[in-house]
């Protein structure tokens, strides 16, 4: 019979990648609610955060953690902002196909930019190894803990935004329906800026917590985007709180699922999550406006 | 001399790749995101059954029938999919049949592959010199051509197009629409499966990790830089894409750049997809009664 | 548009025809398909610079019947695909009669069957999975099989009082050679192997597979692994307090991964075919690598490169720079040779299957041999 620790260390495993894959969520599903499409290169904003804070943190530029992450999260983004304004605004009213393929486009564009930079390898921050604490045979780094308390204080953070603030009622009437929400008077393009602001910050911490939880290579952000759908998918597109539990969910899944199953099946385990999900739910696929 | 019949093989193969994405994405509107899926089930197939010294026919035969045969399995289940999830549904899948070449080794021998297929031998004919593999893959490419080219000039063709347009209007004409996408995608998974034995059996070794998200987007750029809907297209995207792609292999830089080269390649390749959507979505040949930009 | 395309395919078919080999005829081209990009890069660049240190020397020396050497490089990206490309444009574009192969088995492999259907040489350095040169008689590997490793890794195993432990494994030809061959012999001793857990390569998160390793608390794990696949292993295995024994084999014994685990890689122990370091060759060998490169710290199996470069010398000495020449002479050239990595001398496989085994083990941020 296996040990209660042995479970205890794979709960607490799954709800740390559960936080960040939360923090991902919410970022897909925001633009997805504003905008309605999947930004595929969402996956890039959270890559290029994590090696935004690498840059900042390596010669010249050399900042200290403190002044890095600001620095590192405001490049993420201006790459948000830059994304929208480059491309996606000028395809607003495109053919969703054309949407589709030129966000892939860009997000392999990004892939590449960084391991054009950084090279292929795998990067670290450089932190010193430290043991966990250890409670009940359960091992946390301190930074772990750090991930974790630093997720939830983002989730809060973006539930006061959302819930609780002028600019977070805007964003939830344009996702309601974006010509009315114009002709009533929002100042939708400021909306729209605003939601990439966030999103692109959400994904950039989300890429920072994960990079120091596993380090960087510029893939790290394909498979976490159709971890993120999947966790949106679970949630219901464009609820942040269905966010928040999908993301939770998938990470308890993934690391559960491998205690019985081969660990190289780990991936696939949102992947498998989300085909199912996608084929019991076919009203889901209404989608919120007709094409 | 070599290097120029190596690309127009490789070229021949990604048109009949492309030819089969185009029927399912350009034709019938099915955002396929998975392709890459089948051309590695057609490719592994055929290469596990010559290993085991099965003649080539057959092994084609059996390449094409199970990347077919895995459109039918995927489609059932994905064509129920609008647009997007439709679109991300087939990467998962896609995905998936790639972890599982990667990691059951018993049957795949997983991310080490398979070395040494065999070059095909058909009726004691042995195609193992280059002039005699392009005689071979341009020979499939022009069957693929005529048989992709039959379908979409056919009535059936029209039907899709009618599909990707409108699909209730079909619906209130009396088409059952989930049939005819459902036909399209198996044909063009046939297809993949088609291109994906050519492929294993030209370089002769294949891995997990030659059936990534790349392939898929590469081949993605093809048929839309080449001009989706249209017979041509498919074939010249091919042509421009894969001779930029593979000539910069060939070139004499020092050894430094290589860590370079590959990235900014990639890089310029999403570039032009991206720029391609936002300026001429149609591609390099437009499609006959869509002359004007794909803006709905 | 078209315009455009057009002129595109013009350039590129310009390009391509332009690559027609302006090289002296003065010169001995030999290729090698090595990993200078990419996850074993690591490996790759410490194998250059011994082979440009060989060749330097025997450049200076007057070369091969008065003609330099010249090495041809191509990157093969670490993985198999680009190892097939780099070594079919080294055979079709740059038509070399010989040529180094790739480090990894499994991306050895993948090229292997190439370079015999084209009748062109490819030595192997560092290669130990078992069937390595089996594709055919122009393949030649110049280190000992995995198969005496396993035995020896077991062994040591017993030694030191194990009993049960499980075996953690990097998913690919060395590894899986290496496993079977740990498996038998420890199974054949009388031991218990509780668990075999594969790994995939490249991963940045191995805590899964550690986890399940660890589940028992065993006294030592078996986890045949390479630098920084090992490295991340260890770092991650200090942090969830995991406290055992590792016993690995060759592929982690480098300087590099110790220097990436930190203390994480203190105690770790394996096996390696062993190089007596106190000959005459060898210290030679690591004074003039400490001239030519300012350190002397020998890049993991960078010896074995260098006597690869010697022995490939002798043989187009002996058989003229043609590949069936190459291939028929190697055997000859290598009788008796000495090289910096001890007698060279080609078995019936073309293999060396009469090294030593030794043990290593990382004392105080170095790889040392352990002495019993």
């Amino acid at each position: 019979m296996d040990s209660l620790p042995y479970y205890l260390q794979t709960v607490v495993n799954g709800i740390l990648a559960g936080c960040i894959y939360a923090l991902f969520a919410m970022g897909l599903t925001l633009i997805y609610g504003v905008l309605n499409f999947v930004n595929f290169a969402h996956g890039e904003l959270i890559m290029w955060g994590a090696y935004f804070l690498f840059l900042a943190m390596a010669e010249p530029i050399a900042l200290p953690l403190w002044a890095a992450v600001p620095l590192a999260l405001g490049m993420t983004a201006l790459l948000g902002m830059a994304m929208d304004f480059a491309l996606f605004k000028p395809l607003r009213r495109a053919n969703r196909l054309t949407l589709l393929i030129a966000a892939i486009g860009l997000s392999f564009f990004l892939r590449n930019a960084a391991q054009l930079f950084f090279g292929a390898q795998v990067r670290t921050y450089g932190f010193e190894i430290q043991q966990g604490y250890r409670w009940l045979g359960v091992s946390l780094t301190p930074q772990q803990l750090a991930i974790i308390v630093i997720s939830l204080i983002c989730i809060g953070g973006v539930y006061l935004l959302f819930f609780k603030s002028r600019m977070g009622k805007s964003m939830r009437a344009l996702a309601d329906n974006l010509d009315l929400a114009r002709i009533s008077g929002i100042h939708t393009r400021k909306v729209i800026l605003s939601a990439w602001i966030i999103s692109s910050l959400l994904a950039g911490v989300g890429g920072i917590l994960l990079a120091l939880d596993t380090n960087l290579n510029p893939e790290m952000g394909v498979v976490n985007l159709i971890k993120a759908f999947a966790a949106t998918l679970i949630g219901g597109v464009g609820n942040l709180w269905g966010a928040l539990i999908g993301g939770l969910i998938i990470g308890l899944a993934e690391n559960i699922a491998v205690l019985y199953i081969s660990p190289g099946y780990k991936d696939a385990v949102a992947f498998i999550i989300m085909v199912i999900i996608l084929l019991a739910r076919p009203y889901v696929v209404a989608g919120k406006r007709t094409d | 001399m070599d290097l120029f019949l190596h690309l127009a093989i490789v070229v021949a193969i990604y048109s009949i790749f492309a030819l089969s994405l185009n029927i399912e994405v350009g034709y019938t509107g099915l955002f396929n995101f998975g392709h890459v899926a089948f051309f590695a089930i057609g490719a592994y197939a055929s290469a596990l059954l010559s290993l085991q010294g099965v003649p080539f026919f057959l092994a084609l035969l059996a390449g094409i029938a199970c990347a077919g045969l895995g459109g039918l399995l995927i489609g059932i289940p994905a064509l129920k999919l609008e647009g997007d999830y439709f679109g991300i549904a087939t990467l998962g899948f896609a995905e998936i049949v790639r972890m599982l070449l990667q990691n059951q080794v018993a049957w795949t021998k997983g991310p080490m592959g398979l070395p040494g297929i065999p070059r095909p031998e058909i009726f004691s004919w042995h195609f193992d010199t280059l002039p005699a593999y392009l005689l071979l893959t341009l020979g499939a490419a022009g069957l693929t051509f005529l048989v992709i080219g039959f379908l979409s000039l056919s009535p059936f063709g029209r039907v899709l197009k009618a599909i990707r347009d409108d699909e209730t209007a079909a619906a209130i004409l009396g088409k059952n629409p989930f049939a005819y996408k459902m036909e399209s995608f198996v044909i063009g998974s046939a297809f993949a499966g088609l291109a994906g034995v050519l492929w294993a059996h030209f370089i002769t070794f294949v891995s997990p990790g030659d059936f990534t998200l790349t392939e898929t987007i590469l081949v993605l750029l093809i048929v839309v830089l080449g001009g989706k809907g249209t017979l041509w297209g498919p074939v010249v995207g091919a042509a421009v894409l894969i001779f930029f792609q593979e000539s910069v292999r060939f070139l004499r830089l020092p050894p430094e750049w290589s860590g370079i080269l590959g990235p900014l390649q990639q890089m310029i390749f999403g570039l032009l997809l991206v720029i391609l959507m936002i300026f001429r979505p149609e591609g390099l040949i437009r499609e006959k009664g869509k002359e004007t930009i794909d803006r709905d | 548009m078209k315009r455009l395309a057009l002129i595109l395919s013009v350039f590129s078919l310009l390009v391509c025809f332009s690559v027609a080999p302006l090289w002296a005829a003065e010169s001995v081209k030999i290729g090698a398909a090595f990993a200078l990009s990419g996850s074993i890069a690591v490996y790759g660049e410490g194998f250059k610079k011994c082979v440009d240190l060989a060749v330097e020397e025997i450049n200076a020396k007057g070369g091969i019947s008065g003609k330099k050497i010249e090495i041809v490089y191509e990157d093969n990206k670490s993985n198999p695909k680009d190892c097939v490309s780099a070594v079919r444009k080294l055979i079709t574009v740059d038509k070399v009669s010989v040529l180094f192969g790739p480090a990894g088995s499994s991306n050895f492999m993948a090229a292997a069957p190439v370079a015999q259907e084209s009748k062109v040489v490819m030595l192997s350095a560092q290669g130990t999975a078992e069937k390595l040169t089996q594709a055919g008689p122009f393949i030649f590997r110049i280190i000992p099989s995995n198969s005496k490793q396993g035995e020896r890794l077991a062994k040591l195993a017993f030694e030191m009082g194990f009993r049960k432990l499980p075996v953690m494994y990097i998913n690919n030809d060395w590894g899986l050679d290496l496993k079977d061959g740990f498996v038998d012999s420890f199974k054949k001793m009388g031991g218990v192997v509780t668990d075999i857990i594969p790994f995939d390569e490249k991963k940045t998160d191995y805590r899964t597979e550690l986890l399940r390793a660890n589940k028992d608390n065993p006294k030592a794990i078996v986890n045949l692994t390479y630098i920084n696949e090992g490295a991340v292993q260890f770092k991650q295995a200090y942090e969830t307090g995991i406290k055992t024994q590792w016993l690995c084999g060759s592929a982690a014994r480098a300087p590099k991964m110790v220097e990436l685990a930190g203390k994480a890689a203190e105690g770790v122990m394996g096996t390696y075919p062993s190089v007596i370091q106190d000959t005459k060759e060898y210290k030679a060998f690591k004074a003039a690598y400490q001239k030519k490169y300012g350190d002397d710290k020998i890049p993991i199996f960078g010896d074995y490169n260098y006597d690869m470069v010697y022995l490939t010398a002798r043989a187009i000495e002996k058989g003229g720079y043609r590949a069936e020449g190459i291939r028929a002479s190697l055997p000859a050239a290598s009788k008796g040779f000495r090289g910096v990595t001890g007698d060279k001398t080609f078995d019936e496989n073309r293999g060396m299957e009469h090294a030593d085994i030794g043990i290593w083990i990382v004392k105080d941020g170095k790889i040392e041999d352990h002495k019993k």
